[in-house]
């Protein structure tokens, strides 16, 4: 009996791995971490590997003079091989100077054997409230940001004169409807593989149609993708600037509407660009998309534009209110938190939220 | 013991018997023939004993007129019954099981799961998910989707993930579903969740194009 309970003891220590971790924050970083708590982060062997699951919760204290709008952390059991990486966004902070933030991660990523278990949390980026930026930006995140940004300030502004022009009523409607939307919503499965995946049945072309926002300032002119079966690949667009700044960067929303009749939104597609004023451009993609049930048909929109000069153009609130579109893309971050807390704290609290801007 | 021929002693009757009703085995029948072409008193023996079989032959192919071939196949049968009747009368047989022991089977038992363990341990997921498939498309013959080939990046209501050939390499594990997933085609996927108490959002993302 005490062998058996030994080989068990055994055989749960090589299973379960000490883990090594730590938080890398450059010398000169506008935050600094006041504490973390690991809580049941572990590494557990598994074939050849070790699936790292990561349960954190870091406190950050911003020790820069400007307030902290958002920050994205790179998280990582190893830098090369796939698996091994993963990042964790706070959008629609509001970290005055000397405040203190927290930053939750759950990943779960993998580790080769042959080296120790590690997992380690590195900065990607700081968004300050006048849109500048920290960090090396490894993961894009400033973009990101940037955007996420522009769509609270979008929505805040939206719901503040709300308030004013409609009253405590008509606030409290929208954010009701809005809450509706959002358990309303549903997101089929979706699987996005690079390159085509192998599939038997033959493929025909499939034009997209597109949701038209006169205010966008480039214009998809044409676009189609190949379907085989259940799959989508090889989405290609035709598009054109109609604004009379050079286009760097450009993402289009891909909505699919499958035989069941659902229509959702299956994936975006960002592509940096190079397009003139005036000047048509093209936006390709080698990649596939994977769907429960056949595709009947899809349409497109353009979801974001970044200008030479670094700014950005996201649809307007009156593009958003457009019944369809309202139906299909999902909420801003800021419009989710906002909604948050009228459940929380009810129609005062969020009126509370909305004056602090 | 092994079997040993003396070329010069004289064989058994028995064994001369045997050999002309080709009831020997084929080497010791060569053996009694050989040493029967050389020797005067085997080579008498044996033709007597052909010489009784074929007499016996005769007799026994001369039947008797009187045979009634209708009572003698009544006579069998009845025979047949009786055996029968006698049979029953007698405790049926106990077939003897084979006696297995504990021990066989706790070895075979602890070999399977030593196997198990090794296979777990140290075989990748992958080639666990992959031989899978290969048998259900063994059995249930190939699908027209090739699922989880490759690198997959996976969105649904439950959250988001990053597989390798039905391998799970990368996924977010909030504690609730989250609040909305998104797929970009450049390989990666994010899923957003939010704290009902501070209403701070958290958007995790996996991506094998990082």
């Amino acid at each position: 009996m005490r062998n058996s309970v030994l080989f068990f003891a055994l055989a749960a220590g090589l299973c379960a791995q000490a883990l090594s971790r730590k938080v890398d924050l450059p010398a000169d970083s506008p935050v600094t971490l006041v504490s973390d708590d690991w809580g049941d982060t572990g590494a557990t062997a598994r074939g050849g590997a070790f699936f790292v699951d990561v349960h954190a919760s870091l406190a950050l204290r911003n020790t820069s003079q400007r307030h902290v709008h958002g920050i994205t952390l790179s998280v990582s059991s190893q830098e090369v091989t796939p698996g091994g990486k993963g990042s964790v966004s706070v959008p629609s902070l509001d970290a005055g100077p000397g405040d203190v933030f927290s930053v939750r991660i759950d990943l779960r990523l993998l580790h080769p054997t042959g080296t120790g278990a590690a997992v380690a949390v590195k900065l990607d980026g700081v968004l300050f409230d006048d849109l500048s930026f920290y960090g090396p930006d490894a993961l894009h995140s400033r973009r990101t940001m940037t955007v996420w940004e522009l769509e609270a300030r979008r929505d805040r502004v939206y719901f503040k004169k709300l308030l004013e022009t409609a009253g405590r009523d008509g606030l409290q409607k929208e954010v009701i409807a809005s809450i509706a939307r959002q358990a309303d919503r549903t997101q089929p499965g979706v699987q996005m593989v690079r390159g085509r995946a192998t599939n038997a049945d033959p493929e025909h072309d499939l034009a997209f149609a597109f949701l038209q926002i006169p205010e966008s300032p480039v214009e998809p002119t044409s676009g189609l993708a190949k379907i085989s079966g259940n799959e989508a690949h090889m989405p290609r667009f035709e598009v054109r600037n109609r604004g009379d700044r050079p286009v760097r960067y450009l993402e289009i929303g891909w909505i699919v509407k499958d035989q069941q009749g659902r229509e959702f939104l299956a994936a975006s597609m960002p592509a940096d660009v190079s397009v003139a004023p005036g000047r048509a451009g093209q936006v390709l993609e080698d990649a596939a998309l994977r769907f429960s049930t056949p595709v009947e048909s899809m349409s497109a929109f353009v979801s974001t534009v970044g200008f030479a000069d670094g700014s950005y153009w996201i649809p307007t609130r009156a593009t958003l209110n457009d019944a369809r579109i309202r139906k299909i893309i999902s909420p801003s971050p800021e419009e989710q938190r906002l909604t948050q807390i009228y459940l929380k704290k009810g129609l005062p609290g969020l009126i509370e939220e909305l004056k602090k801007y | 013991m092994k079997e040993q021929y003396n070329m010069t002693a004289h064989f058994s009757e028995t064994d001369l018997a045997l050999f002309v009703s080709g009831d020997l085995s084929l080497w010791r029948g060569a053996v009694v023939r050989f040493h029967a072409a050389h020797c005067e008193r085997c080579r008498h023996l044996t033709q007597e004993f052909r010489a009784d079989r074929e007499r016996l032959r005769r007799v026994a192919s001369e039947l008797p007129a009187s045979l009634d071939w209708d009572r003698l196949a009544a006579e069998m049968t009845a025979n047949i019954h009786l055996g029968l009747s006698a049979g029953e009368c007698v405790a049926p047989r106990r077939r003897k099981s084979p006696a297995l022991s504990w021990r066989p089977a706790a070895i075979m038992a602890g070999a399977a799961l030593m196997l198990a363990a090794g296979w777990w341990l140290n075989m990748p997921p992958s080639t666990t998910k992959a031989l899978g498939r290969a048998l259900t498309a063994v059995i249930h013959g190939p699908s027209g989707v090739a699922d989880d080939r490759g690198m997959v990046v996976s969105a649904n209501d439950k959250g988001i993930e990053l597989r390798e050939n039905g391998t799970s390499l990368g996924i977010s594990q909030g504690s609730a579903p989250p609040l909305s997933v998104s797929v970009s085609v450049q390989g990666s996927a994010s899923a957003r969740y939010i704290d009902t108490e501070t209403g701070q959002v958290t958007i995790t993302s996996v991506s094998y194009a990082q």
